[in-house]
């Protein structure tokens, strides 16, 4: 697929902007700010030039890996040593005292015990050999197609602060997500669906919804939440009692609306507003469509998990199955959360084996078949699929059987959209405590992302409180040994 | 230690092979110091073979892990830290020297390759053989040969804040331009009309017609109250043919009370008003609706705006604070509230990181509200762009330092302390009765008690308790005795004196034979505090600590234990890093029940995590107990607290002798005892009389209190544990210089409101009337309303706003009348309908050559559909009502109850805005997330926003509500034309009638859609349909 031409450079004004976009989610709201001198390119031509900054409508600086992201959300920080990074070293030491090898950060609950063992086993899959524990016995299979990213940090040990950071690449509230982001830089390819997606599988991050908001940029970018069940969007359900009569006061709003820009003018809020109900109408048949997933054949259903018997694992199959059809629709980023488990997050403080158990369970099918079916369907090369929590947890123990937060050194992994599958980058010290080479921080995981999309991470701005605001801050560096 | 000087000479072969980079060619051999240590005497490597070992093993090392951030060939230098050269090393960067030489351990360098201090390389660990050979290296003394310096160093950009000054238009002072001449002399009305039209003529454009009197009817109420008129109010606007009848009705708006909600609103986007504290758990921000309040009486009183900027940096520490009219609390103090709006954390492991990002946003928000510029982004160096250092900075952040966040109990505050200066007064007028009257009766012994007072410190008499010393009460001066309320009198009690002791209703002379902070139960009925918000998990919010509560100064701990000697029951808080959300797994080792006892006991706090940090200590006493602090200090060992006990037993008892001499002088002197019983008698009633008055109830709110008087550091690079110089205070150096502020105690913020406030700040006046501007106008003058700095917009009409600015400060600071200026001039008055002509040449409405078309805040909708619903419930002010929680809405810290989905028809400013929990409607109109300064709201177009007003079951029903009002307000006979019930709705949602052509629309509609639903004209599902319909047209949530 050639994707530069789905999108192009730059146009010349608004109206020729929707002319050739007709009234794609976030460029709609794009063109009504254009107008505004206090945001646009073309403002600052005429009051201040000012050739630093930049502007979203920037399309695609180089051309892109990936259209899509599917952001598979690990709340609570999964454990790196008991998934994807296996360390022989707990084993030796089980039970020792941590502070005989290393030194012991700070910990959330300050109640940090001996080295802890990993309670799994590890196996090695396909043909790159990759160890992957028992906990994940259907990722595992997907082994070549991952690349693995053994030496993440993040610089907060605390949930909120991690949760924000990951999403929106600072630790504060207040700051576009990442989905917000690149809508805001690159617009989407479907007209009657938000660019930007959260399907809640039922735990929203410490922090809230937030982690999904649009910041200072216009609320058009901001994460739209949907259900993986009934009508899935807040409003999306008419109160009319028959469509005939919604259609008939949509046709008279026009009517009116028609009527009133013939007496007093009009503007481009008003023809953005006007072009919403339209987009508004479309979408109202549109989720009903995304949701008619028992148009699935059994196979595939089956495959996602929708007949497990566990009911997060249902839920997850859900989403994952509602991740591959937006995707199929175009839409440009979409995040799945975790489903609720007897337990809690993957934030096991306590009862590391059963939580981790619970959580994983619930995700590893769901996972697996959406790798499998984006790869049949041809779509896993241009998706870009990144499983990630906010960091990962100690090696030593919290109290007899659980992990503390640990933002040091942890595992995340992607795949397709451009990634080199089949590798691990990065490694952590002979414990799991701390990234020793190639360290990769949260702003690098940005830019590279944002890279495999296309993009620039140092020229998609937004001029914020007498700054350019990036998703990368002042920092983040391409990794591009992730880069196949 | 052994220093060796080498000389090294000319030596080719030396050279070669020390010399292994061609690129640095050893050809002058000036002077090289090589030390080299050796503490067992053993003979130094020879230099030669140091050299080699560092081109072999820790040259290439360096080139490969370091030089890409810290080489004179880095693209851009990291920390200022230079490691290409050994007197880059030894100068180091913004953390101090890279190494010092012969001390590995004390070096940075090995400890940031350690992955101590920092971590280093940043993309991995070092092998351990290379960390041992830096060591090694250090070790020797880092031997580096000499080279020539490379003298092209990095292109720096050099700081020059007086150049940036007089470069940028905003740090200039404000002029008072004339009124630029025009052609069309007949078209201007007012000043502003003359630089309007002076700037559309020369851009060869026209002004458009005035605006119909019925848009701009709509137009005056949604701008200034943010309420549509009703349909009287238009009718009676447009019958009144007077000149003045616009002049009028903009009166009476400006003295409605919905102004204040209105322009309330505004300001809250300023102040990232909120009512919980986001992070994790959503904790509520208890009584911020109190600041809300506030804010709206202040606005619809037209609060001079330098008042109102006084009150709000430094309203606690007015001489004469500003009552409330009806009430009569102090309202200034409510002001200060707006500080501690933003988010706090409530387990944060980087406690000391915590308070540097929480003190970061108060800056943020204070300096983009008043001043217009970004003083946060000089947080880690200086601003990239304007004329603002990181002195600046930290200058303004030891104001923050020195302050600190209270509870205030504002209703009782002035009430108490007016009662506490008149107990004073009466307890000193009976002391002075008494005083001679001992001094008559046991003149020895009163004069040997006397000598005790004021007594002596322990710690002078023991210098060994020098170290361990916070705070002696018996010696406390007003800079160290610092409490909220009156529980614990106006100084401590000292050593021998005597007062009025009341227990179980008699009175008698009492002598004191301790010196120490103590409450006296003159106060007992203060204690019942306002019940607690339930999403509240703070462990020392239940704590009766409002008007109650005894501070210790800030010090720096230096030992983990912190001991108190103490009597009573409370409870002490150890307030460290100024963190107060103590909800989490951390920091509850900060909060201690003093436990019952008998007397006098030693309390201990474990404080050994926080070693290095800066904190105080709070004590407040339980419900109608009595708590004495002696004194605090912290590491005593067994030794010291023994010997502090002898000496104040020693004191005690010198006292105690006299005491019991006195008191036998008395009873054998009858004339004295009877006197003494007659004054303790009269003392007493007094004393009782005074008591009665007291308030003992008090509404909360968040305010400011002064703490200890002290400067920042500079954080270096905005790292919080890398403090650098301390500067002190003041104001920014661009507008009153670099010298410090004149502050003497305290924190110094009333002198920071009057410098924001000074006439030659050009800051303040510009930056009020272009936020004026900006909500009138549709766009500020400057169209980045909170950034005046070089990448903020240039003022489109720099001479207008200068014009504004004058007239503001010349006439009195009214924030009414500069909206009654800007509204009455024919630049607002302008259609909003566009000329073509115009357009051509300025697309964007630069020029103002009309009005532009607003779309109304999600706020606004709903207000106004409540409003023509007939439903909007106009009480002001009191708590919030709870947000109402959609199934959407989730996550941790959700409230246990969701709030009525009609928010009890209040206006929407009077909605609970939950950080983590904010309304969907509101956010989908861009209703800011209230984290910064937002003074100019995005206006974006989302789907969401055209679901909600089609299918929010509220909304909806709120439309229907408007249907079968419309159907009572115009009944129809059988066979009448409904045009009259369209008109009327016409008239309440868009102050018109509806054109021809639209009514016919209507009737059609109304025809059809009964048709079609088995409906008839008379049935109330037809109007609420067609009610639905009018919601959803465009011009319901614009304005014209």
């Amino acid at each position: 697929m050639n994707h530069c031409n789905r999108f192009r450079p730059t146009p010349v004004n608004r109206r020729e902007l929707l002319q050739r976009f007709g009234s794609g989610f976030g460029l709609t709201a794009l063109a009504s700010l254009m107008h505004d001198p206090a945001y646009g390119s073309e403002a600052r031509q005429d009051l201040n030039a000012d050739p630093r900054a930049g502007m979203a409508n920037h399309g695609l600086h180089h051309p892109a890996k990936a259209i899509s992201v599917i952001f598979l959300y690990m709340d609570g920080g999964p454990s790196h040593v008991d998934t994807f990074d296996p360390k022989p070293m707990l084993d030796k030491f089980n039970g020792k005292d941590p502070s005989e090898f290393f030194k012991v950060e700070a910990t959330q609950f300050n109640n940090n015990g001996k080295m802890l063992a990993s309670p799994w086993k590890f196996q090695q899959y396909g043909e790159c050999g990759l160890p992957v524990s028992d906990l994940f016995p259907n990722v595992a299979r997907c082994a070549d197609d991952l690349c693995l990213v053994r030496s993440m940090v993040s610089e907060f040990p605390e949930h909120t602060f991690a949760n924000y950071f990951l999403h929106t690449g600072s630790g504060l509230q207040g700051r576009p997500s990442m989905g917000a982001w690149i809508t805001y830089g690159l617009g989407s390819v479907n007209q009657n669906l938000p660019g930007f997606v959260v399907v809640n599988g039922g735990l929203v991050p410490p922090g809230g919804l937030d982690c999904f908001g649009s910041g200072f940029l216009p609320a058009s970018y901001q994460g739209s939440v949907f259900k993986p069940n009934g009508t899935a969007v807040a409003n999306v359900q008419p109160l009319e009692k028959s469509a005939e009569r919604q259609r008939s006061k949509l046709d008279f709003i026009n009517e009116l609306d028609r009527l009133a820009s013939d007496q007093f003018g009009t503007n481009d809020g008003i023809e953005s507003a006007i072009r919403n109900y339209e987009l508004a109408s479309q979408m109202q048949t549109a989720i009903p469509e995304l949701m008619a997933i028992e148009g699935e054949t059994k196979a595939t259903q089956s495959m996602y998990g929708l007949d497990a018997a566990y009911e997060p694992t249902r839920i997850f199959a859900t989403e994952c199955l509602m991740a591959r059809r937006l995707v199929e629709r175009g839409v440009r980023f979409i995040e799945l959360t975790c489903p609720s488990v007897s337990g809690d997050r993957w934030d096991q403080h306590a009862n590391l084996k059963e939580g981790h158990e619970n959580n994983a369970r619930a995700v590893d099918q769901p996972i697996a078949a959406l790798l499998k079916d984006l790869k049949q369907r041809g779509l896993l090369d241009q998706t870009l699929v990144v499983w990630a929590g906010e960091f990962g947890r100690t090696p030593f123990a919290q109290g007899a059987n659980g992990r503390d937060h640990n933002p040091f050194g942890f595992t995340i992994w992607l795949a397709g959209g451009g990634v080199k599958s089949g590798t691990v980058y990065g490694q952590t010290d002979e414990w799991g405590y701390k990234a020793i080479e190639d360290r990769t921080e949260m702003h690098d995981l940005h830019a590279t992302m944002l890279h495999l999309l296309g993009v620039d991470h140092t020229r998609s701005t937004f001029r914020f409180g007498g700054r350019d605001m990036r998703l990368t801050d002042v920092k983040g560096h391409v990794v591009h040994k992730l880069i196949g | 230690m052994l220093e060796i000087r080498i000389r090294l000479f000319q030596n080719s072969q030396i050279i070669n092979a020390v010399t292994r980079f061609a690129s640095v060619v050893l050809i002058c051999l000036a002077c090289t110091t090589v030390r080299s240590q050796d503490d067992q005497g053993e003979p130094s490597k020879s230099i030669v073979e140091q050299l080699e070992f560092f081109e072999k093993e820790i040259r290439p090392l360096l080139v490969e892990h370091c030089f890409e951030c810290h080489s004179r060939k880095a693209g851009r230098i990291k920390a200022e830290l230079l490691l290409d050269s050994r007197q880059g090393m030894l100068k180091g960067g913004d953390s101090g020297p890279a190494i010092v030489a012969s001390n590995a351990d004390e070096s940075l360098l090995i400890q940031a390759v350690r992955y101590d201090a920092f971590e280093m390389p940043p993309k991995g660990k070092l092998p351990a053989k290379e960390i041992d050979a830096l060591t090694k290296w250090i070790a020797m003394g880092a031997p580096w040969p000499a080279e020539i310096a490379s003298t092209e160093g990095p292109a720096h950009d050099v700081f020059d804040l007086q150049d940036r000054k007089e470069k940028h238009w905003a740090w200039q002072p404000i002029q008072n331009p004339p009124r630029p001449p025009v052609v069309d002399q007949d078209w201007p009305k007012s000043a502003i009309d003359y630089f309007i039209l002076s700037g559309l003529e020369e851009a060869g454009m026209r002004p458009a017609n005035q605006a119909d009197k019925a848009s701009l009817v709509r137009r005056l109420f949604f701008d200034l109250i943010g309420l549509p008129p009703s349909p009287d109010q238009v009718q009676n606007y447009l019958a009144n043919k007077s000149e003045d009848a616009t002049k009028q009705l903009v009166d009476q708006l400006l003295e409605s009370q919905h102004f204040g909600e209105r322009w309330g609103r505004h300001w809250l986007d300023l102040v990232r008003y909120a009512e919980s504290r986001g992070h994790e758990f959503d904790n509520d921000a208890p009584y911020a609706y109190q600041y809300r309040d506030y804010v709206i009486r202040a606005l619809n009183a037209d609060l001079p705006y330098d008042q109102l900027v006084r009150e709000h940096i430094a309203g606690d520490l007015l001489k004469s604070p500003r009552l409330n009219l009806a009430e009569n609390f102090n309202e200034s103090i409510l002001g200060t509230g707006f500080w501690h709006l933003g988010e706090w954390v409530h387990s944060p492991v980087d406690i000391r990181k915590d308070e540097s990002d929480r003190f970061d946003n108060m800056i943020d928000v204070m300096s983009k509200a008043f001043l217009g510029v970004t003083l946060s982004c000089a947080r880690c160096h200086d601003h990239k762009f304007d004329a603002i250092s990181t002195e600046d900075y930290y200058s303004i952040s030891g104001f923050l330092q020195s302050s600190d966040y209270r509870e205030v109990a504002f209703e009782s505050l002035e009430h108490n302390r007016n009662i506490g200066v008149q107990l004073l007064e009466l307890d000193d007028k009976f002391r002075e009765q008494v005083r001679p009257l001992l001094s008559r009766v046991a003149p020895t012994a009163f004069e040997e008690m006397s000598q005790h007072y004021p007594p002596q410190t322990i710690a002078a008499r023991d210098p060994s308790l020098a170290d361990c010393w916070i705070v002696d009460y018996a010696t406390a001066d007003t800079k160290e005795f610092l409490s909220d309320g009156q529980l614990f009198g106006n100084r401590p009690r000292r050593l021998g004196d005597f007062y009025l002791s009341t227990t179980n209703g008699t009175s008698k002379l009492a002598f004191s034979r301790f010196s120490a902070a103590v409450t006296d139960n003159f106060w007992n009925a203060i204690g019942k505090q306002e019940a607690n918000s339930p999403n509240q998990k703070s462990r020392i919010a239940g704590l009766p600590r409002s008007g109650r509560t005894l501070r210790s100064p800030t010090f720096t701990l230096v030992n983990g234990s912190v001991q108190c000697r103490v009597q009573g029951q409370g409870h002490m808080v150890a307030c460290v890093d100024s963190h107060r959300l103590l909800a989490g797994p951390l920091h509850g080792e900060t909060v201690l029940a003093i436990p019952k006892a008998d007397g006098y006991q030693w309390v201990t706090l474990d404080l050994n995590r926080y070693l290095g940090h800066r904190l105080h200590l709070e004590f407040t006493p339980a419900v109608e107990s009595m708590l004495e602090v002696q004194l605090v200090v912290q590491g005593a060992s067994p030794e010291q607290i023994k010997s502090i006990e002898n000496s104040r037993a020693q004191l005690s008892n010198q006292v105690a002798r006299c005491v019991q001499r006195i008191e036998s002088a008395i009873q054998t002197d009858a004339s004295v005892s009877a006197k003494l019983g007659e004054i303790a008698e009269t003392w007493t009633k007094e004393r009782t009389a005074l008591q009665q008055q007291i308030r003992t109830t008090s509404r909360l709110a968040m305010a400011m209190v002064d703490g200890t008087s002290e400067d920042e550091h500079v954080l270096i690079r905005g790292n919080s544990s890398n403090p650098g110089q301390v500067v002190p205070r003041r104001f920014l150096s661009a507008i009153d210089g670099p010298a410090p502020m004149p502050i003497g105690t305290g924190s110094g913020r009333l002198q920071l409101a009057e410098s924001i406030n000074a006439p030659d700040n050009p800051l303040t006046p510009r930056v009020i009337v272009n936020r004026v501007w900006h909500h009138l106008m549709g766009r500020g003058i400057v169209a980045t309303t909170d950034d005046f700095g070089v990448l903020g917009q240039r003022p489109s009409h720099p001479d207008l706003l200068d014009h504004l600015a004058t007239k503001f400060l010349s006439e009195g600071r009214s924030i009414k009348k500069m909206i009654r200026y800007v509204v009455l001039s024919k630049s607002y008055q302008m259609d909003s309908r566009v000329n073509p002509a115009a357009m051509e040449i300025d697309p964007k409405n630069q020029y103002w050559h009309h009005h532009p078309q607003k779309r109304l805040e999600g706020e606004t909708i709903r207000d106004a559909l409540l409003s023509i619903a007939g439903r909007l419930d106009p009480t002001m002010n009191g708590p919030s009502i709870p947000v109402h929680l959609t199934s959407f809405m989730d996550g941790r810290g959700r409230p246990g109850k969701s709030g009525p989905q009609d928010g009890l028809n209040r206006r929407s400013i009077y909605l609970e805005v939950r950080r983590n929990f904010l309304s969907p409607m509101f956010v989908a109109f861009d209703t800011p997330t209230p984290f910064s300064s937002m003074g100019r709201r995005n206006v974006s177009n989302v789907p969401s926003q055209a679901l909600i007003l089609m299918n929010d079951p509220f909304l909806t029903e709120l439309a229907s509500a408007w249907g079968k009002r419309a159907c009572n307000a115009i009944p129809m006979a059988e066979a009448q034309s409904p045009a009259a019930r369209v008109n009327w709705m016409y008239l309440t949602a868009f102050a018109r009638e509806a054109s021809p052509l639209e009514l016919n629309a209507a009737i059609n509609f109304l025809e059809k859609h009964a048709s079609q639903n088995a409906l008839t004209v008379r049935d109330e599902a037809l109007w609420e349909d067609f009610a639905h319909a009018l919601v959803n047209k465009k011009e319901f949530i614009f304005q014209r």
